[in-house]
């Protein structure tokens, strides 16, 4: 792995560990309601301050921290245009089955490309540890994932490229 | 691969081919009367009759390659003469052809040899007869026209249309043609990798392995070639792909098919691009099971071992079934199959319907539910 990019996980594995303190908390307006408060936003005492992690322009970590929820959204490198069409239709893919990620939001947070929603309850459900481990591992994977279909696809258009001036000769 | 499932792409016609096997392998004669159409605009008519089983009508209409270029209404003397000289073993040309067609070929049969690769092989060909239309009319067309516009000095663009939406130019010069491919697509997904496979096939005309292929150069832009062509035919999407075709290109025998080739290119694209979706999405699916396990295991409880996991793929649980565990379970399900026929009642046929009409328990209300009262 890349030294910068060895330093970026870090940073946000640094981050979440120090971020991922939660306790069950209930809404302070509706009553008998529990609601993650770092989408109500509607108590800032019960907010902390967000944490950006840039590596670049193009890719950012941003992490909203509350009492009860904590927000993480990313931004993923897309240096050119296959690369964006291929993010694009990675995170697309994502969220269309955040049902299998169980912290996955449908929709990420506007002017990032995914975002994860940890609650509570899925602290109390999972090991925390481990929690942290799957956002990390999610960023490096998602960058090799789009490295490695950009390479994909180029090998196989030269493939068929090949092919298809083969049959003049 | 894709390469190895393109047989669509070959010049025989996938239902032509179909119906005439049929007909060919058919023990008892059957009347036939049927309409096929494809790339939506070219159109057969098959015709057989019980009484001789032998001959077969195979009718043709397609739209002309160049609107613009084809001035009489019917197919040209020399796709005439070239229909003739490939078929002449085992059919002839019936005029005047059925109507609303544009040829129609008497089959025989018959005259084809007995041998069952020699008769595999005549069934393609008859099935190729659009590709022989095609690049005999191509042909002609090409030659013709260049040599009337060298004549007045001029070179321009032939505009033709094999698929109907998508029309392409060819441009003859003394020493070379070039043929111009608008392409356009309907997703800007698709043109993404599109343009990535055009870039590929200028890479790859330069390598030592295509050197005798033709140049190919694609270009965001009209070529100058098409100046003065009509706006609607200049855009696109996906820019513009040339191939620059030499004589060592169109040879003799392999005019035929370097033509087929080009008529073909803009649905070879689609197809790679399709085909390149596909393989994207796979991938896709393939690196999310990866990412959704790891989430599986940070649940509190679960054990890191990896095989304890639910995996979708039934494959998995196969491999790690050993042989005799597996010889073990099938032994075990077949005696308790055994002993449940042994236990299961005997069943007399009729008994049900006797023990519901006599053995009839009588229905009681319960105590606890109240009936309304009237």
């Amino acid at each position: 792995m890349a030294n910068a990019l060895r330093l970026y996980l870090k940073c946000i594995r640094n981050t979440l560990e120090a971020a991922m303190c939660l306790q069950n908390f209930p809404c302070q307006e509706v009553e008998r309601h529990n609601k993650p408060e770092v989408e109500l936003k509607t108590s800032p005492e019960l907010l902390l301050n967000p944490v950006l992690i840039c590596r670049n322009e193009a890719e950012k970590c941003l992490i909203e921290t509350s009492i009860n929820s904590i927000r993480i959204s990313m931004k993923v490198k897309q240096a050119d245009e296959l690369e964006n069409i291929l993010a694009k239709k990675f995170l697309r893919f994502l969220s269309m089955r955040a049902e299998a990620f169980q912290v996955l939001r449908r929709k990420p947070v506007q002017g990032y490309d995914i975002s994860f929603l940890i609650t509570n309850y899925h602290c109390e459900d999972m090991h925390k540890h481990k929690l942290i481990d799957f956002i990390v591992q999610f960023m490096q994977d998602i960058d090799k994932e789009i490295n490695e279909l950009k390479l994909s696809v180029n090998t196989r258009g030269r493939l068929v490229a090949t092919e298809f001036l083969k049959q003049f000769v | 691969m894709a390469i190895q499932r393109m047989t669509w792409f070959n010049r025989a016609s996938p239902a032509l081919v179909e119906i005439l096997n049929k007909l060919d392998r058919s023990e008892t004669p059957t009347d036939v009367d049927q309409d096929i159409y494809e790339h939506g605009s070219v159109r057969y008519h098959v015709q057989a009759s019980a009484s001789d089983p032998q001959i077969v009508y195979l009718s043709i209409s397609t739209p002309p390659l160049s609107p613009e270029a084809s001035l009489s209404p019917g197919l040209p003397e020399c796709t005439m003469r070239d229909i003739k000289s490939t078929y002449s073993d085992y059919a002839e040309i019936v005029e005047p052809p059925r109507t609303g067609f544009l040829l129609t070929l008497r089959l025989n049969f018959a005259k084809i040899s007995h041998r069952k690769e020699k008769r595999v092989k005549a069934i393609a060909e008859i099935s190729s007869l659009l590709a022989v239309i095609m690049t005999s009319q191509l042909k002609d067309m090409l030659w013709s026209l260049g040599s009337k516009d060298m004549d007045y000095g001029t070179y321009k663009p032939v505009k033709l249309v094999y698929h109907p939406r998508e029309p392409f130019f060819v441009f003859r010069l003394p020493e070379k043609i070039t043929v111009i491919f608008p392409m356009r697509f309907k997703e800007d997904s698709d043109v993404v990798l599109a343009t990535s496979f055009f870039q590929e096939l200028m890479d790859a005309g330069c390598s030592a392995a295509c050197a005798k292929a033709p140049r190919c150069i694609w270009s965001p832009i009209p070529p100058p070639e098409l100046r003065g062509e009509a706006f609607q035919h200049l855009a696109t999407n996906g820019g513009f792909v040339s191939f620059e075709i030499l004589p060592q290109h169109v040879k003799g025998a392999r005019a035929d098919k370097a033509i087929w080739i080009l008529l073909n290119f803009d649905a070879y694209v689609k197809y790679h691009v399709k085909c390149t979706r596909g393989f994207i999405q796979r991938k896709l699916r393939h690196r999310m099971e990866s990412l959704a396990a790891v989430l599986r295991n940070a649940r509190v409880g679960k054990t890191q071992d990896a095989k304890k996991v639910p995996s979708s793929s039934c494959v998995n649980k196969l491999k790690t079934l050993s042989k005799s565990m597996a010889l073990k379970r099938k032994y075990a399900t077949l005696v308790s199959n055994s002993i449940k026929r042994i236990h299961s009642r005997i069943r007399i046929k009729g008994l049900d319907r006797f023990r519901r009409r006599w053995f009839k328990i009588p229905k009681f209300n319960s105590l606890r539910k109240y009936t309304k009262l009237e």
